[in-house]
């Protein structure tokens, strides 16, 4: 390619194909269409893998990195393994996903390339030579629009959040990486614990059922849960609920909880506060249940019943079973 | 005979009198080295401001209390057969003065009409009310058993003692009577019959006899009494005479203590000397008869905290003569930590003490304890204190701007205007918290409507710091307190109005020991005023049945129980119902003391018993007067009242219905 | 061991929809419409670093960058019993970036003594970039961490680091010194200070540097060096109109809710 010709780098990863990663993979075509530039994709796996063969009908260019280290989400690997790729081919930007690791190699990346860095982005774009990204700030109340002005610009986005990637007319070429990803690692994941995890990551939950500090307990969730599995929904909850201790911490959606962008985020008994809303912005529908009519969550919402949730949840679930 | 000489010879049937004499030198020893022993005990406390000033207005204050029994006749049974005891044996004790005035000092007063009238036929009668007021004490004591007393065998031996010290009384005098064929026997009416009586039975031999023992008995029965009772509750007709007499005569709002964080050694209480001398003064005046529990909202509803316990417990310590290294909190039940955070600051348990305890100064020093020196308190309240901190109100979480009730109101901010008659405060509870937004915009557009010009602070208003301080942060509460007297002398604030009944308490009672110098009028003062002034009219009375549940801080902490009354007779065509608990005896609403900030558990929430207490009248309304109260009795009645019709209004919002 | 914790001090998060207003510049929140506290994730960092003090000793240094109102946010740290305070003045008008910030930090951290760990919150609660700690490490040369909520010690030369993911947590074995983020749990909720240590803390020394003192010239952090420059800022509308569901009764409200949710049920 000519060295006018920019390059997008995504880099993603978690190999599996699943919205987040459709996001992401769209976020990266699209910007670099905006570009006129290439869009080449950064993954794990060898290049006979399942997954580089679907990624590659939204890529120009795959490269897969057959690594252990990689494989296994040894952080510093993938830091030095983008930043070697990245000094190579020197893109104008560099996209990530918003999963732990993603999140937390950004400032890195950008550093070690001497470009600039942003995170949590919901919207990426060209601005001539610069890249402009849009986000959401001070808790929510507020969106801002940064132009990252040191090239390469590396963004995390709001993955889940972002149309999927088409299928491109020509699919693109899957090449095997060559970088010593295991060199040089200074902090070694030693350990991974996963919650037993049932059903799908909020991230990817179409219907999702969540509670707040107007439940008063933990009990009142158990019949959340219960109206969840009758619309096979995810449950969540607001952090109030989740520092006081009446529902997982992974549950918890908001500002420095999950995002979510589901069709539907049913909200029951949550006020509302800007915070909470950053998690849930991205919702194609939100609906509240709540005994308060001034409450804010109602200026986000579709549709709405002012109403006490005791009154409610039980003949709800009884009537969603009789119509689904 | 002539009944200018009626008189009786002292020491009859006596000889040896002069043992009595001799006995009453040990007797008088161990009985003071008890008074000295308590005395020295609290002179291990800190001193105490302002408790011995003013000796005129305190010996009324002890005339009306002590003497009278004002306060201890609240409770009918056990204040008129207490009086009885009291008057009776004060009585018989003067009695034996006068005895000793005539027989040892030999100034002969007891004689004549004074003897027969006096002497004979009222110290008779006086001696008979005490012996029934033993009896009607023992019935309570033995037979009723109410739960808020104390069983224990020294208060059954005192009540036995007592009455057989009046028994013995009258025995000997009837016996007398008979043996020296007293010719003005019947002026003891009781002792005549009584006399009688053993004469049927008995020979004026026998009577001697008995007379001679009886009297040693007797005798030695009230010298042990008078030894043994400095080291029991008995000694509180001197300890509750003293502490009624050095009581607080400032409203209850104005009784917590200031402290001087720059040289204070320890802030707030853990140790007995770390309290004042009239603390531990109050410690020996209790006579355990647990009606501040009674009265305690957080006891009545199944909580564990007890004012009467904490009050006993301190003073076990006391009488142990635990030193300043013994740390008090959580030394037994009653004094755990969980128990003092339960308290709402009601002072229901102060207002409820006939010797004038102050049981809640106690629980707030050991909180500012817990608070400031161990930084160890509930985590709800935690919250409450750290908002007050980072944003100067306790409603961490609050979507609301101060100014949320203002919008559309024009109402001028108080550095825009020159001629504002009153600044009106808002507080934080009913700017922060929309459903108290209605009450204050009723307010404002009462004044509108009596041409009151007004100007408010909007977002300079910083919370007043009373919840600060009765949860314990004393420096907060200077801190905020501090910001806002001098915010107010920026902004030249003279007058205030305010519908919140903690600020105004905070304001009018505790501000000036800051420094401040305004003037602070609550509400339903103010709008009395504009209504008796004719600036205001009602224009149609409404048909609502109207009770009143009278706020703690309006009525207990200042006295101020009429004003909203006075509005609510105007208000209502329907005549008010009153409450059971009400005026001073109002039942708290479960909100103050940072309880607000709490979640109780719902099978004891204070709310609640006040809503049945309600929901018992007739009344459709029930009219409130400060926005604690306000959220909790809705929340309270919602959550109990059933079918039954019944809205929470707050003052200005009914006012505001009626006029134009 | 000896730990430095970088404190930010933030525009009050919970400032009321109502009162958040942007100020002249257009740029950034406009700083009296509500007050200044430390961010919550830093104070989470600083209960970090004390519960290591209170099990394995040291020495814990608090630092914050900013105009003089930061000082209230060190005291407070030293209220908690943090050791030794740093302020670096800066009274820049704009929000500098996260690049600019580490920049700074590190070359104050340079002339300070050697640390054994440097904790950052995870982000802030006003612009909730998140770039910060790990650009302050890389200027230091340093491994970097992010979303720990537990650190211990492993032997003298490592540390593990518990960092919370979306599925649970992981550990991770990094040597000394090491650069941290550290996000809420229920276990670092930061400690009320003692009213004692408050008036104490108040009366502590502390070290102020200004930008000329670190030798960094304004002009290399004016806003057109800014590697991220905010180029608009704007409060969103709230667009959408809800619908209230009505009904004579509340099982005829929940039926008509039941129908809307199950439309959409269906079509996913």
């Amino acid at each position: 390619m000519s060295e006018d010709t920019s390059i997008i780098i995504t880099a993603v990863v978690t190999a599996e194909l699943n919205t987040a990663t459709a996001g992401l993979l769209g976020a990266g075509q699209r910007l670099a269409k905006e570009t006129g530039g290439e869009h080449i994709v950064l993954t794990s796996g060898g290049s006979d893998s399942e997954f580089a063969a679907k990624v590659k009908e939204h890529a120009d260019h795959v490269i897969t990195f057959d690594s252990e280290d990689l494989a296994n989400n040894q952080p510093e690997a993938w830091l030095n393994t983008i930043s070697v790729v990245s000094s190579q081919k020197k893109p104008s930007a560099i996209l990530l996903g918003n999963d732990t690791l993603s999140q937390e190699i950004t400032p890195r990346l950008a550093h070690r390339l001497g470009g600039a860095s942003s995170g949590d982005a919901q919207a990426v774009s060209a601005n001539g030579d610069t890249i402009l990204v849009t986000r959401s700030v001070y808790g929510g109340k507020a969106e801002a629009e940064i132009e990252l002005t040191a090239s390469p610009a590396v963004v995390w986005v709001r993955a889940q959040s972002m149309e999927p990637a088409e299928t491109q007319p020509t699919s693109g070429t899957i090449v095997a990486g060559d970088v010593d990803a295991s060199s040089d690692i200074r902090n070694k994941l030693i350990e991974t614990h996963a919650e037993e995890a049932e059903g799908e990551r909020l991230e990817d939950a179409q219907i999702i059922v969540s509670g707040g500090r107007g439940l008063g307990g933990p009990e009142p969730f158990e019949e959340l849960v219960a109206l969840a599995k009758v619309l096979k929904a995810q449950n969540a909850a607001s952090r109030a609920a989740c520092d006081l201790g009446w529902v997982p911490h992974s549950w918890q959606v908001g500002q420095t909880g999950r995002k979510v962008a589901p069709q539907l985020y049913l909200a029951v008994a949550i006020s509302g506060a800007s915070q909470h809303m950053m998690g849930i912005a991205d919702s194609k529908a939100i609906a509240a249940i709540n005994t308060d009519p001034d409450a804010p969550i109602f200026k986000h919402c579709q549709f709405g019943l002012v109403e006490d949730y005791q009154n409610v949840i039980g003949p709800l679930k009884t009537k969603l079973a009789e119509l689904l | 005979m002539n009944s200018a000489e009626a008189t009786r010879e002292v020491l009859w049937n006596i000889s040896y009198g002069w043992i009595m004499y001799v006995l009453l030198l040990p007797t008088a020893a161990i009985g003071a080295y008890g008074v000295w022993k308590r005395y020295k005990s609290w002179k291990q406390g800190l001193p105490a401001e302002g408790r011995l000033d003013n000796p005129g207005k305190r010996l009324k204050y002890l005339w009306n209390h002590a003497l009278l029994q004002r306060r201890n006749l609240r409770q009918r049974y056990a204040g008129i057969f207490h009086a009885m005891i009291f008057w009776g044996f004060i009585t018989l004790t003067i009695a034996t003065t006068v005895v000793m005035i005539d027989h040892d000092f030999g100034i002969p007063i007891m004689r004549g009409a004074f003897y027969l009238y006096f002497q004979s036929l009222f110290v008779d009668v006086l001696g008979l009310l005490a012996l029934v007021g033993v009896v009607l004490a023992g019935y309570r004591r033995w037979k009723s058993k109410p739960g808020r007393l104390l069983y224990t065998d020294e208060a059954s031996w005192i009540l036995i003692i007592g009455g057989v010290i009046l028994g013995t009384g009258f025995l000997l005098e009837g016996w007398r009577i008979v043996v020296t064929n007293d010719p003005w026997g019947a002026w003891s009416p009781v002792g005549y019959a009584t006399g009688a009586l053993f004469a049927q039975f008995l020979s004026n031999e026998t009577l001697a006899q008995l007379h001679l023992w009886c009297w040693w008995f007797h005798l030695v029965l009230v010298f042990g009494f008078l030894a043994w009772a400095p080291f029991t509750k008995m000694l509180h007709p001197l300890t509750s005479a003293l502490n009624i007499y050095s009581a607080n005569l400032e409203p209850i709002g104005a009784s917590l203590k200031t402290i001087d964080f720059d040289t204070a050694e320890s802030f707030g209480v853990n140790s007995l000397n770390q309290f004042t001398w009239k603390d531990l003064l109050d410690l020996d005046a209790c006579t355990e008869c647990g009606r501040c529990t009674d009265a305690c909202p957080a006891n009545t509803v199944g909580k564990e905290l007890s004012p009467r316990d904490i009050i006993l417990d301190l003073r076990g310590w006391l009488h142990k003569g635990t030193d300043g290294e013994f740390s008090l909190i959580g030394s037994s039940e009653a004094l755990e930590s969980d128990r003092l955070f339960e308290c709402t600051s009601c002072a229901a348990c102060v207002d409820a003490c006939p010797v004038s305890i102050e049981q809640l100064p106690k629980i707030v020093d050991m909180r500012r304890f817990q608070v400031m020196e161990e930084a160890d308190y509930p985590e709800t309240m935690q919250a409450a204190v750290n908002s007050m901190e980072e944003r100067q109100h306790p409603y961490s979480g609050s979507q609301f701007s101060r100014t949320d009730w203002m919008q559309e109101l024009d109402i001028p901010h108080a550095s825009e205007t020159d001629d504002a008659e009153v600044l009106v405060w808002a507080g934080c509870g009913t700017s922060l918290v929309e459903r108290n937004q209605k009450s204050i915009r009723s307010l404002a557009h009462l004044l509108k409507k009596a041409d009151v010009k007004f100007s408010v602070l909007g977002r300079d208003e910083k919370c007043t710091g009373d919840v600060a301080r009765r949860i314990g942060n004393e420096f907060l509460f200077e801190s905020l307190a501090k910001e806002n007297i001098e915010n107010f002398k920026k902004h030249n604030v003279k007058k205030v109005i305010t519908a919140c009944p903690h600020c105004f308490n905070t304001f009018k009672n505790e501000y000036p020991q800051l420094g401040a110098d305004f003037e602070t009028v609550h509400h339903s003062e103010f709008l009395g005023e504009l209504l008796k002034g004719g600036r205001l009219k009602i224009t149609e009375a409404s048909e609502r049945k109207i009770t009143f549940h009278d706020p703690c801080y309006l009525s207990r902490h200042n006295g101020i129980t009429e004003e909203p009354r006075e509005l609510l007779d105007g208000i209502s065509n329907e005549p008010m119902t009153e409450l059971p608990r009400n005026r001073k005896n109002s039942f708290c609403c479960g909100g103050g003391g940072g309880m607000s900030f709490v979640d109780e558990p719902s099978d004891k929430r204070v709310n609640h018993e006040r809503a049945k207490e309600i929901l018992a009248t007739d009344a459709d309304t029930v009219a409130v007067g400060c926005p604690f109260c306000t959220t909790m009795m809705e929340d309270g009645i919602n959550a109990t009242k059933g079918d039954k019709k019944i809205e929470v209004k707050e003052l200005a919002e009914l006012l505001n219905e009626v006029t134009d | 061991m000896n730990i430095l914790v970088c404190l930010k001090q933030i525009l009050d998060p919970e400032v009321p929809v109502r009162d958040f207003a942007i100020d002249s510049s257009g740029l950034q929140a406009d700083p009296a419409c509500a007050n200044q506290v430390t961010n919550i994730f830093c104070e989470n960092a600083l209960e970090s670093a004390l519960q290591l003090k209170d099990l394995h000793g040291g020495k814990i240094t608090v630092i914050s960058l900013g105009p003089e109102s930061v000082e209230d946010s060190l005291r407070k740290g030293l209220a908690m019993k943090a050791d030794e305070p740093f302020m670096i003045v800066n009274n820049n008008g704009l929000l500098p970036d996260s690049a600019a910030v580490a920049k700074v930090l590190a070359t104050a951290i340079r002339k300070m003594e050697p640390f054994d760990l440097i904790l950052t919150g995870r982000e802030s609660g006003d612009w909730g970039a998140g770039q910060t700690g790990g650009i302050l490490a890389e200027e230091l040369g340093l491994p970097f961490t992010a979303f720990i909520d537990e650190v211990s010690p492993e032997g003298d030369d490592r540390l593990i680091l518990r960092q919370q993911t979306d599925s649970g947590w992981q550990k991770f074995s990094a040597p000394k010194p090491a650069v941290a983020s550290i996000t809420n749990s229920d276990h670092n909720l930061p400690r009320i200070p003692k009213t004692r240590d408050i008036i104490m803390a108040n009366r502590k020394p502390l070290t102020t540097w200004t930008l000329e003192d670190l030798e960094i010239s304004a002009e290399a952090l004016s806003s057109n060096q800014y590697k991220a420059r905010v180029r608009k800022l704007s409060i969103p509308e709230s667009k959408s109109e809800c619908e209230f569901i009505e009904g004579d009764t509340t099982e005829e409200k929940i039926q008509k809710l039941a129908d809307k949710i199950a439309a959409i049920a269906r079509a996913v």
